[in-house]
């Protein structure tokens, strides 16, 4: 197939002189009513910074930037301490991924190899929080999972389980597994320390994120209300090497 | 004063349709499968361009600017399915003349949004992988994955067309 066709197929498309002419009369008539507008812009503007400072808002994070909910986000590897908790912002954080465990237990199972296991958590820190639900858009949250020998052999077990890719130290009894939580999971705000889940994202196979991953934050307060914030998971071209994700508020 | 504010944004208005009109509603109606929402999606790509008064560097900063808001219009439209019905094949005539392009553009639009926008942007624009990631602000290896993926599917469809004569 020759693919330089699509530029004849796609540039032959032209607008009809009925539509070219309602699509400039529409501007015209959008831009005529933005002039008008604009004479009450600074106006507004300046009553509403008035106001803002009357009732104490906008109100700024740590890092100077615009609060947009009432809860913050912080990021870490549980592999390296040092990293604990980095706030996530609308600025680039990147995260250091612990592999020499993870690529461990990879290997062994040969399965599922369309994911990069990362040990990446997530935490929300705010006032009146009852319950949080993180989404993704592509991928699956994961657990480390440990079990005996038992467990090992029942094989109707691990699969209602959905555990996946075991392994075990020399010597021991107690097997390491992975366990697919799926792509939602709602934890209470109390409890998030309980819950280790971690991401694991689609790679293309040669673990390249194939394409960016959203998370939603969904919080819900005691009061009824919610609020939500998406984060966006990207890897750089040089982050390969050096294995590392990058999140950011969308 | 104000007659020539008037004046010189009359101006601009043509401008910007006669040179970016039908690129951006050939884009759009490619992406929306819809000649109405491509025509939403063109005019207020405009507006915000009036909007806004971005300044450019050169008129290819231009013109990439006005493609990255198109579309992203149009991925908005199609995320919160504010699009109307797939356009029929046979209405392809009144926008493209030349009936020999209709059967690929019937393929072309029912690729899936994310191949079909790099693929336009390569083989149309002429933009290269590095340019289309800064437009769609993605990863290079993901405008490769897209590109390739997005040919695969362009094939298998001709591929499947040809074996059962359709």
């Amino acid at each position: 197939m020759d693919f330089e066709k699509i530029k004849d197929a796609v540039t032959s498309i032209e607008m009809s002189k009925a539509m070219e002419d309602r699509v400039k009369e529409k501007i015209r008539k959008r831009k005529s009513g933005q002039v008008l507008f604009k004479r009450w812009i600074p106006i507004a503007s300046a009553f509403a910074i008035l106001l803002a400072i009357m009732i104490g808002i906008p109100y700024f994070n740590k890092n100077g930037e615009l609060q947009v909910a009432n809860f913050t986000i912080t990021a870490y590897a549980l592999s390296d301490e040092a990293q604990l908790n980095t706030p996530i912002t609308s600025e680039k954080a990147t995260i250091e991924l612990g592999t020499g465990l993870r690529l461990g237990i990879v290997g062994m199972s040969g399965g599922r190899a369309d994911l990069i296991f990362t040990d990446v958590m997530l935490k929300i820190v705010g006032e009146q929080i009852d319950s949080i639900t993180y989404t993704l858009s592509d991928g699956k949250f994961i657990e480390d999972v440990i079990f005996s020998y038992e467990k090992f052999i029942d094989k109707e077990w691990l699969l209602s389980e959905k555990i996946y890719m075991m392994g075990r130290d020399p010597g021991s009894d107690v097997y390491e597994g992975i366990k697919e939580v799926g792509n939602t999971y709602t934890v209470s705000y109390n409890e998030q320390e309980n819950y280790k889940y971690t991401l694991a994202i689609p790679h293309d196979g040669n673990n390249v994120i194939a394409n960016d991953v959203i998370i939603n934050v969904h919080v819900k307060y005691t009061d009824g209300s919610s609020e939500q914030q998406d984060i966006l998971v990207t890897q750089e071209e040089d982050s390969i090497e050096v294995n590392s994700i990058s999140l950011k508020l969308k | 004063m104000l007659q020539q504010v008037v004046w010189s944004d009359e101006l601009d208005v043509e401008r910007i349709v006669d040179t970016y009109g039908n690129m951006l509603f050939s884009i759009c109606l490619v992406i929306l499968c819809n000649e109405k929402d491509a025509e939403d999606a063109v005019q207020d790509t405009f507006i915000t361009y009036l909007t806004k008064s971005p300044s450019f560097n050169d008129s290819e900063h231009e013109k990439a600017w006005l493609i990255t808001i198109a579309t992203n219009r149009c991925k908005n439209m199609r995320r919160y399915n504010i699009i109307r019905k797939h356009i029929d094949i046979n209405d392809l005539q009144l926008y493209s003349k030349n009936d020999k392009n209709h059967g690929l553009l019937d393929h072309l639009m029912r690729l899936p949004t994310k191949q079909k926008i790099v693929l336009l942007l390569h083989y149309v624009e002429g933009y290269k992988v590095d340019e289309i990631a800064k437009i769609l602000t993605i990863t290079t290896s993901a405008v490769k994955k897209r590109l390739q993926r997005g040919r695969e599917l362009l094939r298998e469809r001709y591929r499947k067309e040809n074996e059962y004569g359709l």
